[in-house]
Protein backbone atom coordinates (compact mmCIF):
# COMPACT_ATOMS: atom_id res chain seq x y z
CA UNK A 1 0.00 0.00 0.00
CA UNK A 2 1.28 2.98 -1.35
CA UNK A 3 -0.15 5.55 0.57
CA UNK A 4 -0.20 7.22 3.29
CA UNK A 5 -1.47 5.43 6.47
CA UNK A 6 -2.83 7.88 9.12
CA UNK A 7 -4.01 5.05 11.51
CA UNK A 8 -0.62 3.88 11.77
CA UNK A 9 1.37 7.26 12.82
CA UNK A 10 -1.62 8.01 15.43
CA UNK A 11 -1.32 4.77 16.45
CA UNK A 12 2.10 4.29 18.11
CA UNK A 13 1.15 7.00 20.67
CA UNK A 14 -1.41 4.63 22.18
CA UNK A 15 0.95 1.95 22.00
CA UNK A 16 3.53 3.72 24.20
CA UNK A 17 0.89 4.46 26.61
CA UNK A 18 -0.47 0.93 26.89
CA UNK A 19 2.97 -0.46 27.09
CA UNK A 20 4.40 1.86 29.41
CA UNK A 21 7.17 2.19 27.08
CA UNK A 22 8.52 5.80 25.37
CA UNK A 23 10.45 4.06 22.96
CA UNK A 24 8.37 1.92 21.53
CA UNK A 25 8.01 2.17 17.77
CA UNK A 26 5.61 -0.01 15.54
CA UNK A 27 5.28 -1.22 12.09
CA UNK A 28 2.86 -2.74 9.79
CA UNK A 29 4.72 -5.93 10.72
CA UNK A 30 4.70 -5.85 14.28
CA UNK A 31 3.54 -8.15 16.53
CA UNK A 32 2.53 -9.35 19.78
CA UNK A 33 5.97 -11.70 20.01
CA UNK A 34 8.02 -8.04 19.17
CA UNK A 35 6.03 -5.95 21.95
CA UNK A 36 7.16 -6.87 25.75
CA UNK A 37 3.21 -7.02 27.31
CA UNK A 38 1.82 -6.95 24.51
CA UNK A 39 -1.23 -9.94 26.09
CA UNK A 40 -4.35 -11.35 25.96
CA UNK A 41 -5.60 -8.17 28.53
CA UNK A 42 -3.84 -5.57 27.26
CA UNK A 43 -4.66 -6.54 23.88
CA UNK A 44 -8.27 -5.57 25.15
CA UNK A 45 -6.45 -2.75 27.03
CA UNK A 46 -5.35 -1.28 24.27
CA UNK A 47 -8.25 -1.82 21.82
CA UNK A 48 -10.25 0.52 23.91
CA UNK A 49 -8.15 2.87 23.53
CA UNK A 50 -7.94 3.08 20.06
CA UNK A 51 -12.27 2.76 20.30
CA UNK A 52 -11.91 5.86 22.37
CA UNK A 53 -9.45 7.72 19.88
CA UNK A 54 -10.65 7.12 17.01
CA UNK A 55 -14.65 7.00 17.74
CA UNK A 56 -14.99 3.61 16.33
CA UNK A 57 -16.61 0.45 18.39
CA UNK A 58 -14.81 -3.00 17.52
CA UNK A 59 -16.28 -6.21 17.16
CA UNK A 60 -14.98 -8.60 19.53
CA UNK A 61 -14.12 -11.49 16.44
CA UNK A 62 -12.61 -8.52 14.70
CA UNK A 63 -10.44 -8.08 18.18
CA UNK A 64 -9.35 -11.75 18.77
CA UNK A 65 -8.19 -12.50 15.10
CA UNK A 66 -6.24 -9.77 14.21
CA UNK A 67 -2.47 -10.90 13.63
CA UNK A 68 -0.04 -7.55 13.48
CA UNK A 69 0.04 -3.93 13.69
CA UNK A 70 -0.89 -3.51 10.14
CA UNK A 71 -4.27 -5.83 10.19
CA UNK A 72 -5.27 -3.50 12.91
CA UNK A 73 -4.54 -0.34 11.16
CA UNK A 74 -6.23 -1.52 8.19
CA UNK A 75 -9.33 -2.39 10.41
CA UNK A 76 -9.18 1.04 12.20
CA UNK A 77 -9.18 2.75 8.31
CA UNK A 78 -12.22 0.81 7.23
CA UNK A 79 -13.96 1.47 10.75
CA UNK A 80 -13.53 4.98 10.59
CA UNK A 81 -14.43 5.45 6.67
CA UNK A 82 -17.79 3.32 7.44
CA UNK B 1 5.73 -35.40 20.78
CA UNK B 2 3.49 -35.19 24.03
CA UNK B 3 -0.13 -33.21 23.53
CA UNK B 4 0.88 -30.86 26.28
CA UNK B 5 4.35 -29.95 24.16
CA UNK B 6 1.71 -29.67 20.97
CA UNK B 7 -0.36 -27.51 22.28
CA UNK B 8 2.16 -25.16 23.59
CA UNK B 9 4.19 -25.28 20.61
CA UNK B 10 1.20 -24.21 18.26
CA UNK B 11 0.02 -21.74 21.33
CA UNK B 12 3.45 -19.97 21.18
CA UNK B 13 3.62 -19.89 17.64
CA UNK B 14 0.32 -18.74 16.34
CA UNK B 15 -1.14 -17.18 19.83
CA UNK B 16 1.53 -15.03 21.19
CA UNK B 17 -0.87 -12.79 22.84
CA UNK B 18 -2.73 -15.93 24.68
CA UNK B 19 1.11 -17.60 25.71
CA UNK B 20 1.46 -15.63 29.22
CA UNK B 21 -1.65 -16.87 30.15
CA UNK B 22 -1.50 -20.65 29.22
CA UNK B 23 2.00 -20.92 30.73
CA UNK B 24 0.73 -19.70 34.26
CA UNK B 25 -1.96 -22.32 34.53
CA UNK B 26 0.94 -24.34 33.72
CA UNK B 27 3.30 -23.26 36.05
CA UNK B 28 0.42 -23.40 38.83
CA UNK B 29 0.20 -27.30 38.69
CA UNK B 30 2.60 -28.51 35.89
CA UNK B 31 1.57 -32.26 36.13
CA UNK B 32 -2.30 -31.80 36.78
CA UNK B 33 -2.11 -29.42 33.40
CA UNK B 34 -0.31 -32.03 31.58
CA UNK B 35 -2.33 -34.84 32.36
CA UNK B 36 -5.57 -32.72 31.50
CA UNK B 37 -3.98 -31.84 27.90
CA UNK B 38 -3.56 -35.74 27.56
CA UNK B 39 -7.44 -37.00 28.68
CA UNK B 40 -9.29 -33.52 27.49
CA UNK B 41 -7.64 -32.75 24.30
CA UNK B 42 -6.55 -36.15 23.47
CA UNK B 43 -10.11 -36.55 23.51
CA UNK B 44 -10.91 -33.40 21.30
CA UNK B 45 -8.20 -35.16 18.79
CA UNK B 46 -10.47 -38.86 19.04
CA UNK B 47 -13.47 -36.31 18.34
CA UNK B 48 -12.70 -34.01 15.62
CA UNK B 49 -9.18 -35.76 14.02
CA UNK B 50 -6.86 -34.19 12.59
CA UNK B 51 -6.53 -30.78 13.17
CA UNK B 52 -7.98 -30.73 16.47
CA UNK B 53 -5.40 -28.59 18.14
CA UNK B 54 -5.82 -25.93 15.92
CA UNK B 55 -9.72 -25.64 16.05
CA UNK B 56 -9.77 -25.69 19.98
CA UNK B 57 -6.82 -23.49 20.63
CA UNK B 58 -8.45 -20.78 18.06
CA UNK B 59 -11.74 -21.66 19.65
CA UNK B 60 -9.80 -20.84 22.99
CA UNK B 61 -8.16 -18.21 22.04
CA UNK B 62 -11.63 -16.18 20.47
CA UNK B 63 -13.34 -17.02 23.40
CA UNK B 64 -10.90 -15.87 25.77
CA UNK B 65 -11.00 -12.74 23.31
CA UNK B 66 -14.35 -11.96 23.74
CA UNK B 67 -14.62 -12.85 27.44
CA UNK B 68 -11.81 -10.01 27.89
CA UNK B 69 -13.62 -7.62 25.64
CA UNK B 70 -16.65 -7.74 27.60
CA UNK B 71 -15.50 -7.53 30.67
CA UNK B 72 -13.84 -4.38 29.23
CA UNK B 73 -16.73 -2.96 28.35
CA UNK B 74 -18.96 -4.17 31.75
CA UNK B 75 -15.52 -2.04 33.28
CA UNK B 76 -16.71 0.99 31.46
CA UNK B 77 -20.68 0.19 31.63
CA UNK B 78 -21.21 -1.00 35.14
CA UNK B 79 -23.75 -3.72 33.50
CA UNK B 80 -23.75 -7.07 31.83
CA UNK B 81 -23.94 -6.67 28.28
CA UNK B 82 -27.29 -8.64 28.02
CA UNK B 83 -30.55 -8.73 29.98
CA UNK B 84 -32.57 -10.69 27.32
CA UNK B 85 -32.35 -14.82 28.03
CA UNK B 86 -34.62 -15.04 24.59
CA UNK B 87 -31.98 -12.65 22.72
CA UNK B 88 -29.12 -14.64 23.81
CA UNK B 89 -30.85 -18.39 23.09
CA UNK B 90 -31.29 -16.54 19.47
CA UNK B 91 -27.46 -15.50 18.89
CA UNK B 92 -26.03 -18.18 20.97
CA UNK B 93 -27.38 -21.10 22.07
CA UNK B 94 -29.17 -22.07 19.06
CA UNK B 95 -26.58 -20.85 16.28
CA UNK B 96 -24.57 -23.68 15.39
CA UNK B 97 -21.63 -21.84 14.10
CA UNK B 98 -21.32 -19.57 17.18
CA UNK B 99 -21.64 -22.35 19.66
CA UNK B 100 -19.77 -24.87 18.26
CA UNK B 101 -16.79 -22.58 18.33
CA UNK B 102 -17.61 -21.20 22.13
CA UNK B 103 -18.54 -24.92 24.02
CA UNK B 104 -15.12 -25.95 22.14
CA UNK B 105 -12.97 -22.86 23.59
CA UNK B 106 -14.77 -23.42 27.15
CA UNK B 107 -13.68 -26.50 26.96
CA UNK B 108 -10.22 -26.12 26.97
CA UNK B 109 -10.66 -22.95 29.84
CA UNK B 110 -10.97 -26.09 32.09
CA UNK B 111 -6.69 -26.30 32.26
CA UNK B 112 -5.85 -23.48 30.40
CA UNK B 113 -6.84 -20.70 32.45
CA UNK B 114 -5.33 -20.70 35.99
CA UNK B 115 -8.61 -20.28 37.99
CA UNK B 116 -10.54 -22.90 36.17
CA UNK B 117 -7.45 -25.72 36.72
CA UNK B 118 -8.25 -24.53 40.62
CA UNK B 119 -11.70 -25.52 40.14
CA UNK B 120 -10.98 -28.61 37.96
CA UNK B 121 -8.56 -29.95 41.19
CA UNK B 122 -11.20 -28.91 43.78
CA UNK B 123 -14.07 -30.91 41.87
CA UNK B 124 -11.98 -33.82 41.42
CA UNK B 125 -10.66 -33.80 44.74
CA UNK B 126 -14.22 -32.91 46.60
CA UNK B 127 -16.73 -34.42 44.66
CA UNK B 128 -15.74 -36.41 42.42
CA UNK B 129 -13.74 -38.85 44.49
CA UNK B 130 -16.19 -39.16 47.29
CA UNK B 131 -18.76 -40.27 44.51
CA UNK B 132 -20.62 -43.16 45.76
CA UNK B 133 -19.55 -46.42 43.31
CA UNK B 134 -22.50 -46.60 40.82
CA UNK B 135 -23.08 -43.05 41.05
CA UNK B 136 -26.03 -41.95 38.88
CA UNK B 137 -25.56 -38.73 38.11
CA UNK B 138 -27.40 -35.76 36.13
CA UNK B 139 -25.54 -32.94 34.41
CA UNK B 140 -27.33 -29.75 33.64
CA UNK B 141 -26.12 -27.37 31.04
CA UNK B 142 -23.11 -29.99 30.14
CA UNK B 143 -22.30 -27.96 27.48
CA UNK B 144 -19.17 -29.86 25.87
CA UNK B 145 -19.58 -32.47 28.27
CA UNK B 146 -16.55 -32.36 30.10
CA UNK B 147 -17.18 -32.24 33.47
CA UNK B 148 -19.37 -35.24 33.78
CA UNK B 149 -17.47 -36.75 31.37
CA UNK B 150 -14.13 -36.14 33.72
CA UNK B 151 -16.43 -37.68 36.62
CA UNK B 152 -17.54 -40.76 34.77
CA UNK B 153 -13.69 -41.59 33.81
CA UNK B 154 -12.88 -41.64 36.91
CA UNK B 155 -15.79 -43.60 38.47
CA UNK B 156 -16.13 -46.74 35.92
CA UNK B 157 -19.57 -47.72 37.78
CA UNK B 158 -21.43 -44.40 37.29
CA UNK B 159 -23.65 -43.38 34.71
CA UNK B 160 -25.05 -39.64 33.61
CA UNK B 161 -27.96 -37.83 31.84
CA UNK B 162 -27.25 -35.09 30.33
CA UNK B 163 -29.90 -31.88 29.75
CA UNK B 164 -28.66 -28.71 27.64
CA UNK B 165 -30.70 -26.01 25.55
CA UNK B 166 -28.08 -26.18 22.78
CA UNK B 167 -28.29 -28.83 19.79
CA UNK B 168 -24.58 -28.08 19.44
CA UNK B 169 -24.11 -28.74 22.76
CA UNK B 170 -25.80 -32.55 22.68
CA UNK B 171 -23.51 -33.23 19.43
CA UNK B 172 -20.43 -32.07 20.92
CA UNK B 173 -21.21 -34.12 24.36
CA UNK B 174 -22.24 -37.38 22.25
CA UNK B 175 -19.10 -36.82 20.02
CA UNK B 176 -16.80 -36.52 23.04
CA UNK B 177 -18.14 -39.54 25.10
CA UNK B 178 -17.98 -41.72 22.10
CA UNK B 179 -13.96 -40.31 21.73
CA UNK B 180 -13.65 -41.16 25.82
CA UNK B 181 -15.01 -44.53 25.54
CA UNK B 182 -18.22 -43.29 27.44
CA UNK B 183 -20.74 -43.32 25.48
CA UNK B 184 -22.84 -46.23 26.91
CA UNK B 185 -22.61 -44.18 30.25
CA UNK B 186 -23.65 -41.01 29.04
CA UNK B 187 -26.77 -39.99 27.92
CA UNK B 188 -27.65 -36.16 26.71
CA UNK B 189 -30.96 -34.98 25.84
CA UNK B 190 -31.93 -31.05 24.40
CA UNK B 191 -33.89 -29.83 27.22
CA UNK B 192 -34.69 -26.98 29.20
CA UNK B 193 -32.91 -27.52 32.49
CA UNK B 194 -35.39 -25.57 33.94
CA UNK B 195 -38.02 -27.96 33.34
CA UNK B 196 -36.42 -30.98 34.52
CA UNK B 197 -39.20 -32.69 36.98
CA UNK B 198 -38.18 -33.05 40.72
CA UNK B 199 -37.61 -37.13 40.38
CA UNK B 200 -35.34 -36.88 43.71
CA UNK B 201 -33.22 -40.29 42.62
CA UNK B 202 -30.09 -38.40 41.34
CA UNK B 203 -26.91 -39.50 43.75
CA UNK B 204 -25.45 -36.41 42.40
CA UNK B 205 -25.49 -33.05 40.01
CA UNK B 206 -23.38 -31.32 38.32
CA UNK B 207 -23.96 -28.02 36.75
CA UNK B 208 -21.10 -25.18 35.87
CA UNK B 209 -22.13 -21.95 34.93
CA UNK B 210 -25.68 -22.38 34.13
CA UNK B 211 -26.80 -19.91 36.91
CA UNK B 212 -25.22 -17.23 36.00
CA UNK B 213 -27.29 -17.16 32.29
CA UNK B 214 -30.27 -17.17 33.79
CA UNK B 215 -33.34 -14.27 34.33
CA UNK B 216 -34.19 -16.78 37.43
CA UNK B 217 -31.32 -18.12 39.42
CA UNK B 218 -33.58 -19.02 42.14
CA UNK B 219 -35.02 -21.61 40.16
CA UNK B 220 -32.28 -23.49 39.01
CA UNK B 221 -31.28 -23.82 42.63
CA UNK B 222 -34.74 -25.58 42.69
CA UNK B 223 -34.10 -27.93 40.08
CA UNK B 224 -30.93 -29.08 41.11
CA UNK B 225 -32.55 -29.80 44.98
CA UNK B 226 -35.56 -31.62 43.17
CA UNK B 227 -33.59 -33.67 40.97
CA UNK B 228 -31.37 -35.29 44.00
CA UNK B 229 -32.35 -37.93 46.33
CA UNK B 230 -31.87 -36.90 50.09
CA UNK B 231 -28.43 -36.42 51.11
CA UNK B 232 -27.37 -36.48 46.95
CA UNK B 233 -24.76 -34.38 45.92
CA UNK B 234 -24.00 -31.51 44.11
CA UNK B 235 -21.26 -29.69 42.83
CA UNK B 236 -22.30 -25.89 41.22
CA UNK B 237 -20.23 -23.18 39.19
CA UNK B 238 -21.33 -19.52 38.70
CA UNK B 239 -19.61 -16.65 37.54
CA UNK B 240 -19.19 -13.30 39.33
CA UNK B 241 -18.59 -9.83 38.15
CA UNK B 242 -17.58 -11.68 35.22
CA UNK B 243 -18.79 -10.36 31.79
CA UNK B 244 -19.96 -12.50 28.60
CA UNK B 245 -22.09 -11.92 26.12
CA UNK B 246 -24.69 -14.35 27.65
CA UNK B 247 -24.23 -13.67 31.18
CA UNK B 248 -27.07 -12.01 32.13
CA UNK B 249 -27.55 -12.06 36.28
CA UNK B 250 -24.56 -10.39 37.80
CA UNK B 251 -23.91 -11.91 41.19
CA UNK B 252 -21.49 -9.66 43.13
CA UNK B 253 -20.86 -11.81 46.18
CA UNK B 254 -19.97 -15.10 47.07
CA UNK B 255 -23.13 -15.30 49.86
CA UNK B 256 -25.29 -14.45 46.85
CA UNK B 257 -25.21 -18.41 45.89
CA UNK B 258 -24.58 -19.31 49.19
CA UNK B 259 -28.47 -17.90 50.06
CA UNK B 260 -29.80 -19.24 46.75
CA UNK B 261 -28.34 -22.66 47.44
CA UNK B 262 -29.69 -22.85 51.33
CA UNK B 263 -33.14 -21.44 50.47
CA UNK B 264 -34.00 -24.06 47.95
CA UNK B 265 -33.03 -26.87 50.60
CA UNK B 266 -29.37 -27.52 49.76
CA UNK B 267 -26.24 -27.31 52.66
CA UNK B 268 -23.26 -26.20 51.83
CA UNK B 269 -20.50 -28.10 52.31
CA UNK B 270 -17.69 -26.44 50.84
CA UNK B 271 -16.95 -23.62 48.47
CA UNK B 272 -14.13 -22.34 46.24
CA UNK B 273 -14.18 -18.65 44.75
CA UNK B 274 -10.89 -18.06 42.35
CA UNK B 275 -10.49 -15.56 40.00
CA UNK B 276 -7.60 -14.87 37.65
CA UNK B 277 -4.16 -14.39 37.90
CA UNK B 278 -4.00 -10.71 36.60
CA UNK B 279 -7.21 -8.09 35.70
CA UNK B 280 -7.34 -5.26 33.23
CA UNK B 281 -5.62 -2.18 34.55
CA UNK B 282 -7.58 -0.05 37.25
CA UNK B 283 -10.09 -3.10 37.11
CA UNK B 284 -13.22 -2.50 39.55
CA UNK B 285 -14.58 -5.78 39.12
CA UNK B 286 -12.27 -9.28 40.18
CA UNK B 287 -14.10 -11.55 37.10
CA UNK B 288 -14.12 -14.42 39.63
CA UNK B 289 -15.89 -18.32 39.36
CA UNK B 290 -16.98 -20.11 42.45
CA UNK B 291 -18.14 -23.43 43.09
CA UNK B 292 -19.82 -25.05 45.90
CA UNK B 293 -20.43 -28.48 46.92
CA UNK B 294 -23.92 -29.05 48.29
CA UNK B 295 -26.25 -31.64 49.95
CA UNK B 296 -29.56 -31.78 49.86
CA UNK B 297 -30.99 -31.16 53.18
CA UNK B 298 -32.87 -34.25 54.80
CA UNK B 299 -33.70 -32.07 57.63
CA UNK B 300 -34.38 -28.64 58.46
CA UNK B 301 -31.10 -27.64 58.51
CA UNK B 302 -28.81 -30.45 57.71
C1 LIG C 1 -20.85 -21.44 29.74
S1 LIG C 1 -21.60 -22.90 29.07
C2 LIG C 1 -21.17 -24.04 30.35
C3 LIG C 1 -20.78 -25.39 29.81
C4 LIG C 1 -20.18 -26.35 30.86
N1 LIG C 1 -21.13 -26.67 31.91
C5 LIG C 1 -18.95 -25.73 31.50
O1 LIG C 1 -19.01 -25.37 32.66
O2 LIG C 1 -17.93 -25.61 30.84
C6 LIG C 1 -23.31 -22.60 29.33
C7 LIG C 1 -24.20 -23.74 28.82
O3 LIG C 1 -25.50 -23.56 29.34
C8 LIG C 1 -26.42 -24.02 28.36
N2 LIG C 1 -27.75 -23.49 28.72
C9 LIG C 1 -28.16 -22.21 28.72
N3 LIG C 1 -29.42 -22.13 29.16
C10 LIG C 1 -29.82 -23.39 29.46
C11 LIG C 1 -31.03 -23.95 29.97
N4 LIG C 1 -32.06 -23.18 30.28
N5 LIG C 1 -31.08 -25.28 30.15
C12 LIG C 1 -30.03 -26.08 29.84
N6 LIG C 1 -28.86 -25.60 29.36
C13 LIG C 1 -28.76 -24.27 29.17
C14 LIG C 1 -25.82 -23.50 27.08
O4 LIG C 1 -26.38 -24.13 25.96
C15 LIG C 1 -24.34 -23.83 27.33
O5 LIG C 1 -24.06 -25.13 26.88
Amino acid sequence: MGRAMPALDELAPLFRQVFDDDELTVTRATTAADVEGWDSLTHVTLMLAIEKRFKIRFKSSQVASLKDVGELADLIDALTRS
Amino acid sequence: MTVAAELLAYVKARHPRSWRGVEEARALDTARFDAYAELLLGWAIRALGDGAIARTVDAFVHFTSDVNLAQGRYEADGRYESSSYREVYEAVYADRATMDDYLWGVYLTNFLWVHHLEISAFYEARFVARLPERARLVELAPGHGGWGLLALHRRPGATLAGFDISPSSIDIARSLARAAGLADRASYELRDALTLPAAGDADACICNFLVEHLETPARLFEVIAGALAPGGRAFVSGALTAAQVDHIHEFRRESELVLLAEQAGLRVLETLSVGPARTLPGARHLPRSMSLLLQRRTREHW
